[in-house]
């Protein structure tokens, strides 16, 4: 027995052992690039950022970019509050909700915003193809899944629901993930989804249809989601910051002109199909921050009692 | 013959999910058929990123199980042996062990940001109570003629827990190191899910937003491959462990 | 004396870490660790609102119902498990496999067959709490003492007596020890099951605090889970007195000498 346990112990210390750790980035050093960590979820939103890594436009201003997937904002926002990002994407009412927290982020950029094109975005209301639901104010009182609360779905849909005429109070939100929501639609466990790309093409394929485009109820050009880094960082390092900010830019605006590019990159970093990517609606990347949206945005999501109090849109975006 | 019955529990169970999908009961595109499943298994194998990812998750697994080990063996044996030290730290236990290893993830993300690290310090974090409490449970159960056989023979502190703690801890340190690997795995792949750290969580993360849903079934399959093999390793190695206890030595007459 | 003895050791170390807590953490400027007193302060608003009956005691009737089926389930499947070795050597491979999914990854699987209601989060606990107490009446049937059951054959004890009086007495220990395991289990299961699907719950309530950013009510939610775990230990434990006098009245007696 003691042999057999000797052994035991032995095996398992060489195998933690032969396990390296790994060790956190290393600060940049001069003449070297400086290293950039950005937090990303890996949905056709970022294309930008990996088309523009893929072209050099952030090389070209000595940054090394490291694109961090993670499963959303909730992993994003605390790694780019301690500095392990450098910068991070996110849905912007979280960052409108975090700023009413003081949360200490600052928007820096653009990330994608919605088509405008009421029937023909990235994103929809949906519902079951055989339903009897046929305009959003029948959704009164009916179950609607959102992939997290507290996001920019709860909003955008009750303006929907306004609009048409019906009681925006009365609907009901699900916190459900993207994933499970076509099944959930499926098999009537909710009455209705909000899905982006590439699952508003699952749910087409499943016989279901769009009711309403939510974001162009909300406001003309939307933005949906936005790159954001610490108030720490902008102090200490405005110029890295400025920098980002360009590529960024100029890494939306080639998006924006290049889609077939960008629907190319979307197939590195994700497992969606490429017959799903050819006929998705992807988003609209302009470069500069649509603000009267946002405050649009912000003064929906306050009527809908999401925040508690009015967002100060001067502390959050980029002077 | 275990080996020929094992197998036939795992066919058995395939076929009822070959079966389930193709009559309908659930729909198809939710949960593919065994064979679909099998086919898109045979693609992921062959891609580098797959053992890549298989080789992060077996790392931060492994390690963060021998960490949790030797931990809850260390600790479980002093605060056991110790009547005063037991006493004073069981509410102390009792407060933190239920705290989800999920609410931690915050904290975790905080520190080590998205790497290997976070999901070890969740690993280790669920899988030690779970070595403690029952080597606790293993120490306290120390028969009490041998105890008083051990101090009439001035057996001093070091040899008391070598030939007399440890034995009759032994067993329950086994159960607790088998518990301990399955809560590590389900943990490793849960925090590579959630945080994103490399591994296979993380491929099963990008497979459901991606609607691949062969693909992640197929990454799941392999994460229920890992879990029987780790148990078949613990088994084997438990039984070479503990041949001379009575469990493992005799199984009852049914 | 003796009793005063029991609290301060019962005290003694909380006490100590709490305090060290509420120093280290009293000056801190960061965001996702906010001091101790402004999580204590977020506690009373946060849980003894409304929220203790929308939230609070939906979740704990959930961890109920969950942790009793997988009581029975466990105790019932282990026993047949562990008396028959063939069965266990058919079903443990596939158990084990179904064991290493990931409940992030097996709930949305249960939520095909189960929906999206209250079944689903008890089905999900079920599937978590089950293991424990599965594994360790194996384990404890396995481990009968040979000249009991002998005993049981010579006076020819068998069916219904036979079971309860020897296995499940014999096994008894050991059951208890996977039933205090899942208990833990079962409220990291709560948790996780409100995630998903979930509009109201104690877990629901606490991730949408990290989500909302307001970071001293989920501390606060936190701190609710460790003490919702030291009650349900205690209570356990008088459950456990209760059950296993046979066994700790033999230990115990056996210690004096």
């Amino acid at each position: 027995m003691r042999r057999n346990l000797a052994a035991l112990l032995f095996a398992t210390s060489l195998l933690a052992a032969a396990c390296g750790s790994n060790t956190p980035a290393a600060p940049s050093t001069p003449g070297q690039p400086d290293k950039v960590a950005v937090g990303v979820i890996p949905i056709l939103d970022v294309a930008p950022i990996y088309l523009g890594n893929q072209k050099g436009f952030f090389k070209n201003r000595n940054m090394e970019l490291k694109l961090e997937p993670a499963q959303g904002g909730a992993a994003i926002v605390p790694a780019v509050v301690s500095g392990q990002y450098q910068f991070g994407v996110s849905n912007v009412v979280s960052l409108l909700l975090g700023q009413t927290r003081n949360v200490p982020v600052k928007i820096v950029c653009n990330g994608d915003n919605s088509t405008g094109v009421d029937g023909q975005d990235f994103a929809a209301l949906m519902v079951k193809g055989d339903s009897p639901i046929k305009s959003p104010k029948q959704l009164a009182g009916k179950k609607v899944a959102a992939n997290t609360l507290k996001n920019i779905v709860e909003p955008v849909v009750r303006e929907s629901v306004r609009k048409d005429g019906g009681d925006p109070a009365s609907v009901q939100f699900v916190e459900l993930a993207f994933p499970q929501q076509p099944a959930a639609l499926q098999s009537g466990q909710v009455d209705a989804v909000f899905v982006v790309e590439p699952f508003q093409q699952t749910v087409l394929a499943q016989g279901g249809r769009k009711i309403a485009s939510s974001y162009v109820d909300a406001a003309p050009n939307l933005m949906v989601a936005g790159y954001f880094t610490s108030t720490q960082l902008l102090g200490q390092n405005p110029d890295l910051v400025k920098r980002f900010t360009e590529a960024m830019k100029e890494s939306l605006a080639y998006a924006d002109a290049h889609p077939d590019e960008a629907r190319q990159i979307i197939t590195t970093y994700t497992q969606i199909a490429p017959d799903v990517i050819a006929k998705m609606t992807l988003p609209k990347w302009p470069q500069e921050i649509n603000r009267a949206a946002l405050q649009k945005l912000a003064d929906l999501a306050l009527q809908d009692k999401l925040l508690e109090k009015p967002v100060d849109l001067n502390a959050l975006l980029p002077s | 013959m275990t080996l020929g019955l094992g197998l036939a529990g795992l066919v058995g169970f395939a076929v009822l999910l070959e079966l389930v999908p193709r009559l309908g009961l659930v729909s198809d595109q939710f949960l593919p058929p065994t064979s679909r499943i099998l086919s898109t298994l045979a693609d992921v194998v062959g891609e580098d990123r797959f053992w890549v990812a298989l080789l992060d998750t077996l790392r931060t697994w492994a390690l963060g199980l021998a960490i949790a080990v030797v931990a809850g063996v260390a600790l479980g044996v002093m605060i056991g042996a110790v009547p005063v030290l037991r006493a004073a730290t069981a509410s102390t236990i009792e407060f933190l062990r239920p705290i989800p290893s999920v609410a931690l993830i915050p904290l975790a993300v905080l520190l080590y940001g998205s790497t290997i690290t976070s999901t070890l310090i969740l690993v280790v974090y669920a899988s030690f109570w779970q070595v403690l409490v029952q080597v606790l449970h293993g120490v306290a159960d120390v028969d009490p003629v041998a105890r008083d056989t051990a101090r009439s023979y001035r057996l001093g502190q070091w040899a008391t827990v070598r030939y007399l703690v440890w034995p009759t801890a032994l067993p329950y340190a086994a159960t607790g190191v088998r518990l301990a690997a399955s809560v590590a795995l389900i943990l490793t792949i849960t925090g590579e899910l959630v945080i994103g750290s490399p591994g296979l969580g993380k491929e099963i993360a990008v497979a459901q937003e991606s609607v691949a849903v062969p693909r992640m079934y197929a990454l799941v399959l392999v994460t229920g491959l890992i879990g029987v093999a780790a148990n078949l390793i613990t088994r084997t190695a438990e039984r070479r462990v503990l041949a001379w206890h009575p469990s493992v030595r005799q199984e009852v007459p049914a | 004396m003796i009793a005063l003895n029991r609290i301060f050791l019962l005290l003694a170390l909380p006490v100590a870490l709490f305090a060290g807590w509420w120093f280290a953490s009293a000056g801190s400027t960061d965001f996702y660790v906010p001091p101790l007193a402004t999580i204590l302060a977020a506690f009373d608003d946060t849980w003894f609102g409304p929220r203790l009956t929308t939230d609070v005691l939906p979740s704990m009737g959930r961890l109920g119902l969950g942790y009793a089926l997988a009581l029975l389930a466990g105790v019932a499947l282990g026993v047949a498990i562990g008396l028959r070795r063939a069965l266990r050597a058919l079903l443990e491979p596939v158990l084990e496999f179904l064991r290493a999914v990931p409940p992030p990854v097996l709930v949305p699987i249960l939520m095909l067959f189960a929906g999206i209601g209250n079944g689903m989060k008890v089905l999900v606990i079920v599937s978590g709490c089950v293991w424990p107490v599965l594994l360790n009446t194996v384990e404890g049937v396995r481990a009968i003492d040979g000249v009991l059951a002998d005993t049981c054959r010579s006076y020819r004890i068998g069916g219904r007596l036979r079971m309860w009086h020897l296995v499940l007495r014999s096994a008894s220990p050991q059951i208890v020890t996977g039933a205090r395991q899942a208990l833990s289990v079962g409220i990291i299961l709560m948790v996780i099951s409100e995630m998903f699907a979930a509009n109201s719950g104690l877990g629901f309530s606490i991730v949408q605090f990290q989500r909302g950013f307001q970071i001293p009510e989920m501390w606060s939610g936190v701190l609710l889970l460790g003490l919702l775990g030291v009650v349900l230990s205690l209570l356990f434990r008088i459950v456990e007195h209760r059950v296993l006098a046979w066994y700790h009245g033999i230990r115990a007696v056996e210690r004096q000498r």
